[in-house]
């Protein structure tokens, strides 16, 4: 759990004091946003945002500090009160009612749920809706309404007020708890990533709740006796918010959209206003209450959604890396051969040169021919230690266009050592022209090198005359394709889809990730990658690749 | 002058080690096989051979000029080197085992001794 995201401090820190004041200034705000959105002439409260505020507080917090954040709010609970008229008694009865709300429902979902809230997951945003949003407001709209016939103040019958209180606080913890806790949860790293489409596209969401929501609750002339679906106006947006814009969006949009609703209602606007107050609150309050709830909860499933399949994503990444960090340091003999050559080409030519040199027995032209195979010598190593950096490389996949007969050549390269040392002739036949496709240059290698490898292990007990490796290219219409035939012993028929299977092997040693991570980067190149073979005889792989004029215009997305 | 003969399937190599031998006042030449070299006409006093090499490496190669030129001494060279390879180079007869990148003075000693131990055979 973030710890940025928990207020956690001591009693009587320093840093205590931030928090209370934010509470105590929240607490006031939120009572005159209520008082403000109280329906007249017999005042109705259609939303009482103190309760779900201090709720809010608590569940970011930890338990041992709720006291500090309690005590703050009371003289901010006494400052709004004190300019209503409404008794000492009655005052300090709602402030212990308010509190009862906010303690219960933040104790109950603390308990369920065990870490402050966050509301990323299904699980803990439905303990909220059940134990914070409807449990807390009904236990305490049992004990507010008997405070109130108890102090004698205010109308109505016991069990009209604990409606009207019930519904007034659902409300609130639906539309205040989640807006806080989710913007009280963001990331600074992800508001600062977002570019200017994501803030033009969250502009445009608010833009069109608040145009909607503006015209159908707060102007005139709107009948929804007529036009029952204009109530609805504002859902495309709403919905829009819920698929794109998460959980502090959704919840942004649905209190943009209360707020608007209750100041039309309270102003005698919009399709509620007309009925008697208590009638115009139940109406909006159930209406709003029906929209809000099944909107957050399908915002946070879609972005828990979103976040497992990000999360599976990078966890394959990561496996991809690691699998290609065992393939390279399985090839580690090999490459060391690789370097080797150019090493002696560059030594044994200057060598030789000094030799030359000091007998006086070399011409212009033949030192100038030693000179530059030193140099090809050394670009050469150079070469192959690029390209094996790049495998080691840890990144997000980078989408470009590539020529197939290129990424064998290079390919090659890496392996020639490999297959060298295990007595393996390499021969290949490439197509005419480049082969173009879209993809990542450093997964294909992966993929390829997989294959040789394989193939290169697979012929370790085959007569060394017999040890032969065919890398092919050709391409039809649509696809390139690339095939990679063996003389080892080859596989039966029917252990062909095993073989693609995660941890599924023939060697002594490995994890057997191999082809079951080709299988799914060539799959994530739309692609397809398999085998076939003559047992006995020998393997062949073959990879098929969408043509590069095929998959529209070049996308810089990553694959995978 | 003595003639010697380098097989290494890498030609930048195989180029090179021809210079080296030619800078040290021998005669060289250079195939990129054991094949070609098995197949051609004149036969040298020593002979380089890469270890490593497609379909005939070093080690079969000495096994082939062991039948017929027990004679001949032959030089193993190679960039993967293993205690396997080296006592198994040895026990087939190999004149001398050496890593590259080669030490010019290490190779040229080789082939130094092995044509002396050659020449008094």
């Amino acid at each position: 759990m973030p710890r940025a995201h928990a207020l956690r401090w001591t009693p009587f820190d320093a840093r205590a004091a931030l928090p209370a004041l934010m509470v105590a200034v929240g607490y006031y705000l939120a009572a005159r946003l209520g008082f403000a959105l109280t329906l007249q002439p017999t005042p109705v409260s259609t939303l009482w945002p103190p309760n779900a505020l201090l709720m809010a507080a608590l569940l970011l917090s930890a338990p041992r500090h709720w006291w500090i954040l309690i005590v703050a709010a009371l003289p901010a609970h006494l400052l709004a009160q004190i300019q209503s008229g409404v008794p000492t008694a009655m005052v300090l009865g709602w402030f212990v009612s308010n509190c009862s709300e906010a303690l219960l429902g933040a104790g109950l979902v603390r308990y369920f749920v065990r870490e402050p809230l966050r509301l990323d997951n299904l699980r803990s945003a439905g303990l909220f809706l059940i134990l914070g949003a409807l449990a807390a407001p009904l236990g305490s709209s049992f004990l507010d309404a008997g405070l109130v016939k108890l102090i004698a103040w205010g109308e109505g019958g016991y069990w009209e007020l604990v409606r009207m209180r019930f519904f007034s606080n659902v409300l609130a913890a639906i539309t205040i708890v989640p807006l806080v806790v989710t913007w009280a949860t963001v990331r600074p790293q992800e508001l600062i990533a977002a570019g200017p489409k994501r803030y033009a596209e969250v502009a445009a969401v608010l833009a069109g709740v608040l145009a909607t929501s503006f015209i159908v609750f707060d102007t005139a002339g709107i009948d929804a006796t007529y036009a029952p679906a204009l109530y609805y106006a504002p859902l495309p947006f709403l919905l829009w918010a819920a698929v794109r814009l998460g959980a502090a969006g959704t919840a942004s949009s649905l209190a943009l959209m209360v707020v608007l609703a209750i100041s039309g209602a309270v102003q005698g606007l919009g399709p509620f206003a007309g009925a008697s107050p208590h009638d115009t609150a139940r109406d909006m309050q159930l209406f709003l209450i029906s929209v809000s709830v099944p909107l957050l909860l399908l915002a946070v499933v879609l972005e828990e959604r979103t976040r497992s399949e990000r999360e599976a994503r990078e966890q394959r990444m990561q496996l991809a890396h690691l699998s290609r960090v065992a393939m390279l340091g399985d090839m580690s003999g090999g490459l060391a051969h690789e370097l080797k050559q150019p090493l002696t080409a560059i030594l044994s030519n200057a060598q030789a040169a000094q030799q030359f040199v000091a007998n006086k027995s070399i011409g212009d032209a033949e030192l100038q021919e030693i000179l530059r195979d030193i140099v090809t010598a050394d670009q050469r190593a150079s070469q192959i230690i690029s390209r094996l950096g790049a495998l080691f490389k840890h990144g997000e996949p980078q989408v470009q266009r590539l020529d197939v007969n290129e990424l064998v050549r290079e390919v090659l390269t890496l392996a020639h050592g490999d297959l060298a040392t295990r007595g393996i002739e390499c021969t290949t036949k490439l197509a005419l022209g480049p082969l173009p496709i879209d993809g990542d240059r450093v997964q294909l290698q992966q993929v390829m090198l997989n294959l040789i490898l394989n193939a290169s292990e697979a012929m370790g007990a085959v007569n060394p005359e017999l040890r032969r490796l065919s890398i092919r290219t050709t391409s039809t219409a649509h696809y390139v394709h690339v095939s990679f035939a063996d003389r080892g012993p080859g596989f039966a028929a029917a252990a062909h889809d095993k073989l693609f299977e995660p941890f599924y092997t023939t060697k002594p040693q490995g994890l057997g990730l191999g082809l079951s991570i080709s299988r799914t980067i060539v799959t994530a190149h739309r692609g397809r990658l398999w085998g076939s073979s003559r047992p006995g005889v020998g393997a062949t792989f073959f990879i098929s690749l969408p043509s590069a004029s095929d998959l529209g215009p070049l996308s810089g997305r990553a694959a995978g | 002058m003595p003639y010697v003969v380098v097989v290494d399937d890498e030609e930048p190599v195989r180029t090179a080690l021809q210079r080296l031998l030619r800078a040290a006042g021998l005669e060289a030449d250079g195939y990129a096989s054991g094949k070609e070299f098995l197949a051609a006409p004149r036969r040298p006093d020593c002979v380089v051979v890469d270890l490593h090499m497609p379909l005939l490496n070093g080690q079969a190669m000495l096994r082939q000029i062991r039948k017929v030129n027990t004679g001949l001494p032959v030089v193993i060279i190679t960039a993967h080197d293993t205690p396997e390879t080296r006592s198994e180079c040895s026990a087939a007869g190999a004149a001398a085992y050496l890593c590259k990148p080669l030490d010019e003075r290490l190779l040229l000693n080789a082939i130094s001794v092995a044509l002396s131990k050659s020449l008094r055979h």
